[in-house]
Parts: structure tokens; sequence; C-alpha cells
């Protein structure tokens, strides 16, 4: 059908502009894929490298884990006295009480760089993120329209974005207490307020921080910062990794079959 | 075959039809969009049916009869039973057409699975995943038709879908997904998918109908106008059925309200405890 030969030509251009590109200047500029409305398009299929998950602060290697140079801007994380106590006593118990260790939700910004791909579907009132890791979902309205008004736990939080120049802002509140950034136990209380910012700084790759406050837990905001690249193999696709069903897959198919 | 069916066959046919005039006059005005009243375009010249479906009839307690959960329990309480049509429209009797030993399997889940003695007896939506085509029966979700793509995103169960159109190759059989490896092309105003490498360890419906990981699946998402879709799947499964059968789901379309977050499996203790005492579950998280 012709529509279909349209659509395949223009995702070969689509394609073809993409790898045109393959250097990434400091910061966003022109040569960029873009929206009707003339934003950044940001959509399409991404994923972090390294080991933030792993430890957001600089670390030597262990077993399984490679050494990291850290994301947190200056190198630490700013925990009010009393909370860091409750962060060594996490790390001391990280193989159960980490949430990654039942695989639930696991909050923002951690679901960003879990180390799975996600998808970005962009649209003008919203932007949607689809995570390959436990099929989490996000809807990040862009209509203007301000956070409900709490409280409200929820795992992934509530998220409005901004465009700032060529950059998405993402400003998300009402977590839960549970989820933690990394796997060493750094977490947070549900006064947790995080500004995400989304730069296109070339076609394959996103400039992504993520600015953390919860006066609670720490004496003041602190950055963490990272590229997002886009997955460029052809015909990439989200697959699936629904962690918590791993378990019960050995009682399925049926007996019998 | 009702006459339903035979009209939604014969726009079907007339579709076709439509469709391969059309492709010998690029360019031409679609008649087909004026026809059935949907007449938005994407940029990429998908027939736009972006925005919120719900089906008008929900439920996932069976399939045949139709039956939600709460009106189950409204039967058990009242001792009223209304019976509903089957979702399945053919073969024209209704009945998912099991295979013998299938049949029996399907008799022992259904008489199982209010008092589990085997943790397949519990079924999937009590463990926090529904897969295709379930989704299609009961929970609102929203259509987005990013370029080259139509994604469907359910709130409830946070689950999504993603269906390329661009014909590429199938994923390697030795891949399993929960929502399988779907394919999507448009006949006019129909979304045609079809779907393998399911993983099919779930359930059709709470009382126990089933396939394996050899069903394909065709759907046929037919927006009769902007308002309406009707939903049908057309399942193959040789290991299972002794035809390929087809069950039909018409939505409607709904306001578009904000998605909040629905979380499942982070707060889901029923899978635990309706299993405890089965092999030694102790129904702890």
């Amino acid at each position: 059908m012709p529509r279909r030969l349209r659509l395949g030509i223009g995702s070969l251009l689509y394609v073809g502009v993409a790898v045109a590109f393959s250097y990434a200047p400091a910061r966003a500029q022109s040569g960029i894929p873009r929206t009707p409305d003339g934003r950044p398009d940001l959509s399409g299929i991404w994923q972090a490298f390294g080991t933030a998950n792993d430890n957001l602060l600089p670390h030597s290697a262990s077993k399984d884990v490679p050494a990291g140079l850290g994301v947190v801007e200056g190198g630490e994380i700013p925990y009010r006295p009393e909370a860091l106590a409750r962060r060594q006593e996490n790390f001391a118990n990280r193989a159960t009480r980490d949430t990654e260790a039942h695989c639930y939700l696991p909050g923002v910004p951690r679901i960003t760089y879990m180390g799975f791909p996600f998808q970005i579907v962009q649209m003008p009132d919203a932007t949607t993120i689809l995570y390959e890791y436990v099929h989490a979902v996000r809807h990040i309205y862009t209509n203007g329209t301000p956070h409900p008004p709490g409280p409200i736990e929820w795992w992934m939080g509530d998220s409005r974005g901004r465009w700032e120049g060529d950059t998405l802002v993402v400003d998300v509140v009402h977590f839960t207490p549970n989820t933690w950034f990394d796997r060493t136990g750094n977490y947070h209380s549900e006064a947790l307020h995080v500004v995400e910012r989304y730069t296109l700084m070339d076609p394959n790759t996103i400039a992504y921080e993520a600015t953390i406050e919860d006066p609670q837990v720490f004496t003041r905001p602190w950055t963490l910062r990272m590229l997002l690249y886009r997955r460029v193999e052809p015909n990439v696709a989200l697959l699936d990794y629904d962690c918590y069903a791993f378990e019960w897959e050995k009682y399925y198919p049926y007996p019998g079959l | 075959m009702d006459q339903t069916r035979k009209t939604i066959g014969g726009i079907a046919v007339a579709l076709v039809a439509l469709s391969a005039l059309v492709a010998a006059q690029a360019g031409a005005p679609d008649a087909r969009s004026v026809r059935v009243g949907v007449e938005a375009r994407r940029p990429d010249g998908q027939p736009d049916m972006q925005g919120t479906w719900r089906p008008i009839l929900g439920g996932t307690h069976s399939l045949d009869p139709a039956k939600s959960g709460a009106s189950d329990f409204q039967e058990r309480i009242t001792g009223v039973v209304k019976i509903n049509p089957s979702r399945v429209v053919d073969p024209p009797d209704g009945h998912i057409p099991y295979q013998p030993w299938a049949a029996e399997l399907r008799r022992k889940l259904e008489a199982e699975y209010e008092n589990p003695t085997r943790p397949e007896h519990i079924d999937s939506q009590t463990r926090c995943i529904v897969d295709v085509p379930r989704l299609y029966y009961f929970p609102t979700f929203r259509i987005l038709q990013p370029p080259g793509q139509v994604v469907f995103v359910w709130d409830e169960y946070h689950a999504f879908r993603v269906v390329p159109l661009d014909g590429r190759p199938r994923l390697g059989a030795n891949i399993k997904l929960w929502m399988g490896d779907a394919r999507g092309r448009w006949e006019g105003n129909t979304l045609v998918v079809e779907t393998t490498n399911l993983k099919a360890k779930s359930r059709l419906d709470v009382v126990g109908d089933f396939f394996t990981d050899n069903a394909r699946i065709v759907e046929r998402f037919i927006f009769v106008d902007p308002k309406s879709l009707t939903y049908e799947a057309t399942i193959t499964d040789e290991k299972v059925f002794t035809r390929p059968w087809t069950l039909r789901v018409e939505h409607r379309r709904m306001p578009d309200e904000e998605f909040w977050e629905w979380a499942c499996h982070e707060g889901e203790r029923d899978a635990a405890h309706s299993s405890t005492g089965i092999n030694g579950n102790t129904g702890q998280k």
C-alpha cells in the first residue's frame, strides 16, 4: 500500500539523518531532530551505560561490578548526620532492603540508569516513557498542568514537564519513601523532589541530569549527570524484563503441555 | 456468523477493495475516511486514533459467557444469574474449540481457581501480569501513534505494547515475551496486528482459558467511527485448539483523563495469601 511505502521511506530518511551525525558537541545545537512544533524530538529508544545503579559515587571494582567514576557532581552526597547512619544501615542490609531485590518500581531517577533500554514517545501535551525494566511507564504532562495536590505516595512520582529553550525540564514529586537511588543504600524520604533535565546534544545523545532535593535527608540539593545513548542498531526494540514473574515462570506452562 | 459479523465482514471486504483502488491512485482523496467518518490523519499518514478507549462490557472472569469479576460477585450475593453472550464469535456456537485433553484441563482449572492447590492454579492477573489479548477486555487504554508505530498504554498494570508498522523482521523464535512480538499494518481504518513469540504463561480469563507459546494471534482493530472500536482477535494454536477461533470486544472512546500510577506487584499480597499451603509456600512475601 502507498501508505506503508511512504512510512518506509520516511523511516529510512530519519535513520539516514541520524547516522550522518557522529560527534557530540558540548551543548544543545541546531542539528538535532525536531517535532512539527519545533521542540527537540527526544523520541526513540535510549539507554544509560555505566555503573550508576551499582553505586552513584566513585568506586573500585568488586565482584560483578566494574569500577566507576561516579555520576554525582562533586563526588559526594550531602547527607544530614542522622541520615547517614540510616544509609550505612541500608548498605549492611542491601540484599533484602533494596526494593530492586523485590522487582518493585525503582522510582526516579533510578529507572533511568537501571541499565535497560527505554522508549520516549513525545507528543505535544505529554511525553510518555516506556521502560523495559518491569514495564514501568511514566506520563510526563507538558500541557502546563500542575502536580495534583498531595499527599500522594507513588513509586514513580508525579511528573510535570516544561521546555526551557531546548531542554525538557521535568519536575517530579509525590514519592514513596521506599525506593533507593542505587544498590548501596543511598535513599530519600517521601519529601523527595527531583528535577530532571533532558537535553539533546546531537541526534544520538541526550545529556541527562537530575537534581535531588530532600531536606529530611540531605543538607542541600545535589545533582547527578550522565549521558543517554540512542540505540541505533537496526530493528532495535524494547523486549521485557518482568523480574517479579521469573519465580513463578517455573509453575507454567500448565501440566500436561 | 451473525448479522453484525457479516456487516463488518462486508465493510472489511469493501475496505480492502477500496484500498486497492486508492493504491492505484496515489494521492487521491481517501474515500474510506469519509465513508466511516474517520478523517484525521497522523503526520505519517496513519488514521488518527489517538486517545483513550475502554471496553463497553469489560471483565475477565470468563470469556464464555462474557463475565466480569464484579458481576460474578453480584451473582453470588443476589442469586440472580444474568448470562451475557460469549465473547467468542467464531465458532458460531460461542465456545472455544479445545482439543479433548485441553478441554479437560480447562475444566480442572475452573474447578480449582477458588481453592488453589498448586501454584499454577492461581490466575496470572492475581500475580500482576496481564497480556495480550486479555488487556483488551477490561481496562482503559490509550493509543499513541508516533511515526511508524502504534503504542498501547494501560494505566492498570502499567502495561504497554509497541506495534511497529515498518514490516521489520521477526524476533528470533527463542525470544518469548509477555506481549509477544507484534507487527502491524493499516488496512483502511482497520489496524491489523499479527503477534507471535508469546510467552503464554498466563491465562485468557480467571476461570482458566489458555493457550501455549505456540499460539499466533491476528488482531483487527476496526475503527468504525471516531468513537467506536471493534476489537477482534483470532487465536491459532494447533497444540490446544481444533481450529482457529475469534473473540470480539466492542470499545468506545473515553474522555482523555490523566493516567495516574497504578502499581500492582508492589502492594500485591493476594497471590501469596491465596497460595498459602501450596508446595510449602508460607504466604510470606
